[in-house]
């Protein structure tokens, strides 16, 4: 089973590797990102003397970080499964001897490795112009990498329920601009949480954005206590569970009723 | 123990009945009207292993609609259907393991990847082993002469190109039965022949079962040794294709090329062993069966009203004999069984 979702994952990636340009545009695109974020933090850096409490060294590690992750969180199988579901592919993908939640999920794995070697290219680059912060010990590193790790089935979940909103109606456009735009601010891309209103950073310490790209570079950064991670990590796999559940009955609903309407 | 067993099938589909104009998309928002329609009525039949069955009937017939409920894509409204032990709509990904399926112009070849990556993620997704793997694809590239394709991009493939490729993936793991959803549209005479002759081959090795759906006869004439004819949802033949063609066809059709002709021969000739299909100036088309008349006496009857210069004569074909049973069907606004049933008879 595993066997057969690496080998859909390797599919995928290859997918990206015909068009070679995908790699250079993509990581073009997230270094800009990067330059973008960095400059309105110098900006304000330089005429208040402070950048939302982090040293400028600290803002710039965590945009650096932040956008080199933000591929995990953002990237996904939902434009392939809309795609799919649009055009009538879903009925041969449905016919595949694994479950079509297992076979997305192999799909999603070749998009994170893509995702992975863009972010790594964007890292490095990056490092050459800017100077980093780099973790105080290797606890921290493994850590930050396990917390981004657990976020993928959470990544992936949501994506498949917002995948499955394409059985309902002809465009999930919409809907992916609102996760999107979720994700962005509640998981610290737009600008570290700490900055939002006191509200916000109590509701966004309960749902499961966070923990997708915020928490796993403050990690990074050694702002978060150890008891801490603890909490976040039940929560993360609570939060798993949970959305796989509404993933799943989600999806199933959606399934049955075009079996018993006709697709 | 046949290999497909489907009994009372009925596929009932629930559709919105659209009103005119703005008030009614706005009362179709509220409370949309819906209206009923049965696609598949009651059909019965089983299907034994290695059999190589052509499933036919006009556009909106219920064919693939069939088609679907076999595989599982489809839940029957009500009826029974075991495909190899397993009711596949609620056994569906473990049925899968069993089949093979061509949707017509979907395909299951990863669009912008050489062809051969699509199969060996298939021989993956299947579990196929390695020597079984090579074996099939050995023969495969041997019979649909897929030896140029198998490494370039499934995009830059034609259309036959892309339906060989098609087909051989739908093979591969050596399924049971499978599924052919029109596998021969819009390609040109070469391909198809490839094709048929590829199906007929592996089912003799391998006894795999086949149930073809098509809208080119040759395909039926070709490949099937049995029919299933459906008719709005209603199964009208279900046997052998040679016996059908006994019963309803054994007729021939002759062209009669004619001149000076300056009336309707029709009008002036009754007779109740040819029947005169169409005609105009030039051109009779007659129909007519040899152990009745012949068709020197025909001409013979035919002289007396116009010269005959010409005459083109053939058997008729399974394709002349559906032309029959749709228009026979059509001309008595059938919607009854007896109804239809009679107009089969009658050709």
């Amino acid at each position: 089973m595993v066997q057969t979702m690496i080998a859909l994952g390797k599919m995928q990636l290859k997918r990206y590797n015909i068009y070679k340009s995908n790699f250079y545009l993509f990581t073009f695109n997230r270094i800009i990102e990067v330059v973008v974020y960095i400059f309105v933090w110098q900006a304000i850096y330089y005429q208040t003397g402070n950048a939302g409490g982090f040293t400028i060294e600290e803002m710039t590690t965590y945009y650096i970080l932040v956008i080199t992750f933000s591929s995990f969180a953002l990237w996904g199988i939902n434009e392939d499964m809309a795609h799919s579901i649009r055009n009538g592919q879903i009925n041969r993908e449905l016919l595949n001897p694994i479950s079509y939640f297992k076979y997305y999920f192999g799909v999603n794995l070749g998009e994170l490795a893509f995702a992975t070697v863009v972010g790594f290219a964007t890292f490095i680059i990056c490092s050459f112009f800017w100077q980093l912060v780099l973790p105080v010990n290797l606890l921290d590193f493994i850590l930050c990498i396990f917390v981004m790790i657990l976020g993928v089935p959470i990544t992936f979940f949501i994506q498949m329920i917002v995948g499955t909103v394409g059985f309902y109606t002809n465009s999930i456009w919409g809907m992916q601009i609102l996760r999107k735009a979720i994700i962005q601010i509640f998981s610290g891309i737009i600008a570290p949480i700490t900055l939002f209103p006191l509200w916000f950073q109590e509701i966004s310490k309960w749902l499961p954005f966070k923990e997708l790209i915020y928490t796993p570079v403050n990690i990074w950064l050694g702002n978060v206590e150890m008891n801490e991670i603890f909490f976040i990590i039940i929560k993360q796999i609570i939060w798993g569970i949970i959305l796989y559940f509404i993933a799943r009955i989600f999806f199933n609903h959606a399934v049955k009723n075009i079996t018993i309407n006709g697709g | 123990m046949p290999i497909i067993e489907v009994k009372n099938l009925v596929k009932q589909y629930k559709i919105i009945e659209k009103q005119d104009g703005l008030l009614g998309y706005f009362k179709n928002l509220i409370k949309p009207q819906y209206k009923k329609i049965i696609a598949v009525n009651n059909i019965n039949f089983e299907i034994k292993e290695g059999e190589l069955v052509g499933y036919i009937g006009e556009n909106g017939a219920g064919k693939s609609t069939t088609i679907k409920m076999l595989t599982g894509l489809l839940t029957p409204t009500s009826g029974k259907i075991v495909v190899n032990g397993l009711i596949p709509n609620e056994k569906r990904i473990q049925n899968n393991k069993n089949i093979g399926a061509v949707f017509g112009q979907k395909t299951q070849l990863w669009w912008d990847l050489p062809v051969i990556e699509s199969f060996r993620l298939i021989k993956k997704i299947f579990k196929i082993p390695e020597n079984e793997y090579r074996k099939n694809l050995k023969r495969f590239t041997e019979i649909l002469d897929l030896e140029d394709l198998l490494d370039k991009q499934v995009k830059n493939l034609s259309l036959g190109q892309k339906m060989r490729c098609e087909i051989a993936a739908t093979f591969l793991h050596n399924p049971k039965i499978v599924y052919l959803d029109e596998p021969t549209i819009g390609l040109d005479v070469f391909v198809k022949e490839n094709i048929r002759k590829f199906i007929k081959e592996i089912n003799k090795e391998k006894k795999t079962t086949v149930i073809l759906t098509t809208h080119d006869l040759k395909d039926i004439e070709d490949v099937c040794d049995r029919i299933i004819l459906l008719d709005r949802g209603q199964i009208i033949y279900d046997g052998e294709k040679q016996k059908f063609k006994d019963i309803y066809g054994k007729y021939t059709l002759a062209e009669i090329i004619v001149s000076s002709k300056n009336l309707s021969v029709k009008d002036k000739l009754q007779s109740n062993v040819f029947e005169i299909i169409e005609e105009n100036e030039k051109e009779m088309k007659i129909k007519f069966k040899h152990d009745e008349t012949t068709i020197v006496k025909i001409m013979n009857d035919i002289s007396e009203y116009c010269v005959i210069e010409d005459i083109h004569m053939r058997e008729s074909e399974l394709e002349d004999i559906l032309k029959e049973i749709y228009k026979g069907a059509y001309k008595n606004g059938a919607n009854n069984d007896s109804i239809r049933k009679n107009a089969i008879k009658k050709i």
